[in-house]
């Protein structure tokens, strides 16, 4: 094992140009993934909060009698999806539209009676919030009785949704595609460096070499690539975070609000390592010698 | 792998041997044996297909018909994975030296030990002693392009005996060498002989073993012609 590191370091050194542009490429395709998953990691956690503000309306019928309320109120609070119940009678819904609309008081001239109902106002748990499970749920809660009509952001849930699975595919697609690419890069890096040490190949199955001594500097001449192309992006993505983001977020302060996961990023090397000893691996299998 | 023979058996067995490239016969019919500790030559003229049967020997080719044993081993029956196992007993003069040009005299000849997994220290005792033999220490050094032609082929020969093997092979050893360092080449082989490997030489130059007493068999298009002892 010893002397088939030094053959892949002796290996590295001579073919130095070859293997450079290998680390280049790998650590390119790299980079782009780790920007990717930034942007993924950023989107997700700016949207995790958002559902702790979503609220559903359920308007009431008109001169519903209290016992009613307070049975769909005790309904709802039964409810596990239910983090919290709010009655709003008509009037104080009408004081509330008022101080929303106070700098157009005048929609308000002329009218004699409050033409809002009553209404209960439901915050769902974190987990329920869901296109799905919202959907469900307002089906469930118009079979109360007094509930008249049910009214939610429907539009932006399913916003929040496509936001997040759009994301997360494209991450994947990005994932996935610039993974096998860094393969390929690898496969064809160990390919070409075969061909060009085939005589010296030749010698060593002479003079004995079993198929384990010859692969095995090429498995860690991989693994060198790919691990140097981990790193590279390593610090490059660390160069993006510190030299451009955090410059820029002094003039322009929403860049203080990015999150660096730092944790994410550092298996960077050992991403490289996995996927440079996947190429040669895959390579030294297409070969016949 | 073990190295079978026992001791009775012939070291290497050619029995029928036929050995074809698309349409040319290299080979045909071959039948002969070298006995354990012999030291035999193979001579014919050039294109006589003396290199077929050598690499018949190691392995490097398969026959298309009679069967081959080296060492007990019947090569036809051998499986792909034991071959290295088997080649590690056979030390291999080639004819164009196949010296690895990015290492240096001592790398080249320690690589044939560092194949069997050979300790470091070990090798660096057995590779030195090796080069001392044949007077090439102090250019352990040097890179192969470096060296004269008969300095080369003692590198050659340093990497085919350093791990001490059963059987030597060698092909054409002295085709580019002056008289002079042919005959050291020489004296060197049967040094090697003398300790009880069994040495086979291919070549076409007949003064090698003239007056030798060996044991020579003749080939000429691919048929073994004669079999006689060198007056």
């Amino acid at each position: 094992m010893t002397y088939a590191v030094i053959l892949a370091f002796q290996s590295l050194i001579r073919e130095k140009w070859i293997n450079l542009l290998s680390v280049l490429t790998i650590a390119s395709g790299l980079l782009i993934i780790s920007l990717a998953l930034f942007t993924v990691y950023n989107i997700d956690a700016a949207t995790k909060n958002l559902p702790e503000r979503f609220s559903m309306i359920l308007y009431l019928d008109n001169d519903i009698q209290k016992e009613k309320v307070d049975a769909a109120v005790g309904l709802l609070k039964k409810n596990n999806a239910v983090l919290s119940v709010r009655y709003i009678p008509k009037e104080e819904a009408l004081k509330e539209l008022k101080a929303t609309l106070k700098n157009s008081s005048y929609v308000f001239e002329g009218l004699d009676e409050n033409p809002l109902p009553d209404a209960i106002e439901v915050k769902l748990k974190k987990d329920a919030v869901g296109q799905e499970t919202v959907r469900k749920f307002a089906g469930e809660v118009m079979k109360i009785p007094g509930v008249k009509e049910v009214d939610y952001a429907e539009k932006f849930l399913s916003t929040l949704n496509y936001l997040r699975v759009g994301m997360k595919t494209i991450g994947l697609i990005l994932i996935a595609s610039l993974g096998a690419g860094i393969v390929f890069v690898c496969y064809s890096t160990v390919k070409i460096l075969f061909y060009r040490r085939d005589e010296e190949i030749e010698t060593f199955k002479l003079l004995g070499a079993t198929k384990a001594f010859i692969r095995t500097p090429f498995l860690v001449e991989g693994a060198l690539i790919g691990t140097s192309g981990g790193v590279v992006s390593l610090l490059g993505i660390f160069a993006f975070y510190y030299i451009v983001l955090l410059r820029l977020s002094v003039s322009m302060p929403i860049f203080k609000a990015i999150l660096f996961p730092t944790d994410l990023f550092l298996v960077l090397p050992f991403v490289g390592t996995f996927l440079g000893v996947t190429g040669a691996a895959i390579a030294l299998g297409r070969l016949k010698y | 792998m073990t190295w079978a023979n026992d001791g009775n058996n012939p070291m290497i067995h050619f029995s029928g041997v036929t050995k074809d490239y698309d349409n040319l016969t290299a080979l045909r019919d071959i039948t002969f044996s070298v006995e354990k500790g012999e030291m035999l030559f193979v001579t014919g003229p050039s294109g006589s297909g003396k290199t077929t049967l050598l690499k018949l020997i190691y392995f490097a080719e398969k026959p298309d018909g009679g069967t081959i044993s080296v060492a007990g081993w019947e090569t036809g029956l051998l499986k792909e994975s034991s071959i290295p196992f088997l080649r590690r007993n056979i030390g291999i003069v080639f004819q164009d030296f196949r010296l690895l040009q990015n290492k240096n005299v001592f790398e080249n000849v320690a690589m044939a030990l560092r194949i069997r997994g050979i300790s470091e220290k070990e090798i660096k005792t057995k590779v030195y002693e090796t080069l001392k033999a044949v007077n090439l220490r102090h250019k352990a050094d040097v890179f192969p392009r470096r060296l004269s032609g008969g300095e080369q082929q003692r590198v050659v020969i340093s990497r085919a005996i350093v791990a001490e093997p059963t059987v030597l092979l060698a092909d054409e050893p002295t085709g580019n060498l002056d008289p002079d360092t042919a005959e050291g080449v020489m004296r060197t082989f049967k040094e090697i002989n003398a300790k009880g490997t069994t040495v086979l030489i291919a070549t076409h130059n007949r003064e090698l073993f003239r007056n030798s007493g060996r044991r020579v068999i003749k080939l000429d298009m691919g048929n073994l012609v004669a079999e006689e002892r060198a007056q």
